[in-house]
């Protein structure tokens, strides 16, 4: 198996905010060492990989990130942005990020002074939290409206195996993707396999649309993050870290490809936990599932705590899982004779 | 100054454990001067001057910044803790943080979401968030960390342009200027305070000062600059490239008024720090013995408290040549 480490922190160091490339094409030189890569919209990655059948899987990971983008430019070098994805606003004062104007440049969300912070400060809009570039008035030569801003935490090790950093949502799912391209590799494949590393989720699920209706998949299997668990977090709403894949269940999710990726982990000890959802999986297999004359589809995610942050972390033994999982299903057979 | 300036902020000293700037702080000065640290850790130390001074002057800069210290540990393995010096919670959220000065931890919370749409817009409760190191159970946990371990917030000293962007430039601009003047300032004789635990309470310089029992006072210190889009101009305290920010009264001291119209016409650039806020160890300083006469001068900071605190790199400079001014003004006994 590929180092996960390794693979993650570079991909979550790449970034994929707008039409911020270097995520998608670091994805692509990693995938197409595997498999035969093509790329749809300058963003969605596509690979693919030739089975014994006219049947084709879709694995799904998405590339973006979750970012901001520059609304407004001051003399001062105040910028305001909105953000890219939902991100809570309570945690940005202070916060460093980068913005990608004509150079990369570092700057600060401002923090509301103590001496005006009477009484209960309250977040209501992102605009009112201004970004501080820091560089006075020469922010206009370099910073314009509709440029994007990233997070700009890097990746670090925790006790255990887990490891925190921005954009492990869904850079952690990505890393999986290539790992199951290169132990499948080489293997015989009972149907077609197409690795899609798709643009614009966080923006509501939009590369994934085209790029389904290119692949027409027979089925398809919607790999990303969801929720570690944590205090305050129901155990309803979440996985415990460490607890394996988590394959979904939900109406609109295919309850027998749920039912055979839990049989097979059974089967082969592959950790997993069932994630439980009661309607849409807000994941890009509210898309997939409905594309053309409708696709079989499922959810298997990674638990990760602090989603949306760039604090996010996740257990690399979770990952290992999910990887597993995958490999033992698609060589199993999917669910083409089911 | 820069040099020094950027290995102190890069350095984790809690108030309380002051240990590692305490000992860079020696290392660069033991050549320089006479020192010794005290009961609390403080550092005292003489710096021998050409001339004897017509004042007993000292001056101070606090060692320690704003951190958190471990109160508990869940059976899960989360860390709870409570803020050592004023963090508002919100700088907290989701950042980095490290023990001890070498174990990785994140401060956790809610996803957003999980979070109702209500509750999205109110501030974030301290007692919400906890420290999550990667540990699995308590038992685990508490192999690498202790109750009462110490914690602060990352945030890399870096630069922009002629910005510095740091965590605990609170107070170690203070720190690098106090050591550049046992370095290189020779002219009189002064004392130097290093004090410990001012995020606590102003604890460290109230026995420096006991100590020294000095005449006349220069506290260096990091102050709030709320030059910030949307803050109105009353509110602004002070302003980052405007100099050096002096105070004539916070909710600690009221300030010598000869020292500060003598550091406002000194031609260096400098600013009234505009606003009744805040204090520092002029507050214990001051009221030592049967009165110390006592000026502050501040590098303005922007979201001071924080793991990013922005400031000027000229304003630096102008903090050290104002100090250097003052210093012979009040030792050569120029002013009054």
């Amino acid at each position: 198996m590929i180092d996960l480490k390794e693979t993650l922190f570079l991909l979550s160091n790449a970034d994929g905010v707008g039409d911020l490339k270097e995520a998608s094409d670091l994805a692509y030189n990693l995938l197409s060492k595997y498999c035969e890569c093509t790329k749809t919209d300058n963003l969605t990655v596509i690979g693919f990989m030739k089975g014994e059948s006219d049947y084709t899987l879709m694995l799904d990971a998405h590339i973006d990130q979750v970012g901001f983008v520059v609304t407004s430019v001051d003399d001062k070098g105040f910028l305001t942005v909105k953000n890219i994805g939902g991100i809570d606003i309570r945690a940005l004062p202070s916060r460093r990020v980068t913005v990608h104007g004509k150079e990369k440049i570092t700057a600060v969300f401002s923090a509301t002074p103590p001496h005006l912070a009477k009484g209960e400060v309250t977040y209501d809009d992102i605009e009112s939290i201004k970004l501080d570039t820091a560089i006075g008035s020469k922010a206009k030569e370099i910073v314009s409206v509709g440029d994007y801003v990233t997070f700009a935490n890097t990746p670090k090790e925790l006790f255990n195996n887990r490891v925190c950093s921005r954009s492990f949502d869904n850079r952690a799912a990505v890393t999986c993707l290539i790992a199951v391209a290169e132990m499948l590799r080489g293997k015989k494949l009972p149907f077609n396999l197409a690795f899609v590393l798709s643009d614009g989720e966080e923006l509501g699920l939009r590369g994934i649309r085209a790029a389904t209706f290119k692949i027409d998949p027979n089925e398809a299997i919607a790999v990303d993050v969801s929720f570690g668990d944590g205090i305050g977090i129901d155990s309803e709403d979440c996985s415990p870290l460490g607890s394996g894949a988590m394959i979904g269940v939900a109406p609109t999710l295919d309850s027998k490809i749920s039912k055979r990726l839990m049989n097979i982990c059974e089967s082969k000890n592959i950790p997993y936990t069932t994630e439980v959802m009661d309607g849409k999986t807000g994941t890009n297999a509210d898309m997939i599932s409905v594309n053309k004359e409708g696709v079989r589809t499922c959810t298997v995610s990674i638990p990760l705590r602090n989603m949306h942050s760039d604090a996010e972390i996740v257990d690399l033994s979770d990952l290992e899982s999910v990887c597993q999982c995958l490999c033992e299903y698609i060589l199993a057979g999917g669910v083409k004779d089911v | 100054m820069f040099d020094i300036l950027e290995r102190l902020c890069n350095l984790d000293s809690t108030s309380g454990d002051e240990i590692s700037v305490r000992e860079f702080i020696i290392n660069e000065i033991k050549d320089y001067c006479d020192w010794k640290t005290d009961n609390l850790g403080n550092i005292i130390a003489f710096k021998k001057g050409k001339n004897k001074s017509a004042k007993k002057l000292m001056l101070d800069a606090h060692m320690d910044e704003v951190g958190l210290i471990i109160t508990s540990v869940t059976a899960d393995g989360f860390l709870k803790f409570k803020t050592v010096g004023g963090i508002d919670a919100s700088a907290l959220m989701f950042r980095s943080i490290k023990i001890n000065d070498n174990i990785n931890g994140v401060i956790s919370g809610k996803p957003i979401h999980l979070i109702s749409s209500d509750e999205r817009k109110k501030p974030p409760k301290e007692d919400s968030l906890y420290i999550d190191i990667g540990a699995i159970s308590k038992e685990d946990a508490l192999k690498c960390v202790s109750l009462g371990s110490r914690a602060v917030l990352c945030g890399e000293y870096s630069e922009n342009g002629e910005k510095i962007i740091s965590k605990a430039l609170d107070d170690r601009i203070g720190c690098a200027v106090l050591i550049k003047l046992i370095k290189e300032y020779d002219e009189y004789d002064f004392y130097a305070s290093f004090s410990v635990q001012e995020e606590v309470g102003l604890r460290g310089a109230k026995v420096t000062a006991f100590a020294i029992n000095p005449d006349s006072a220069i506290v260096l210190e990091g102050t709030t600059a709320a030059d910030i889009s949307g803050v109105s101009e009353e509110n602004k305290v002070c302003k980052l490239g405007e100099g050096v920010a002096v105070s004539f009264m916070d909710t600690a001291a009221v300030y010598d008024k000869e020292y500060y119209d003598y550091a406002l016409t000194s031609g260096i650039k400098c600013q009234p720090k505009a606003a009744v806020t805040g204090g520092n160890n002029s507050g214990v300083i001051h009221f030592n013995g049967e009165g110390v006469r006592t000026v502050a001068l501040s590098l303005p900071c922007r979201y001071i408290h924080t793991s990013s605190s922005v400031a000027d790199k000229d304003d630096c400079e102008c903090l050290l040549s104002l100090a250097k001014y003052m210093l012979k003004g009040i030792c050569s006994g120029k002013i009054s």
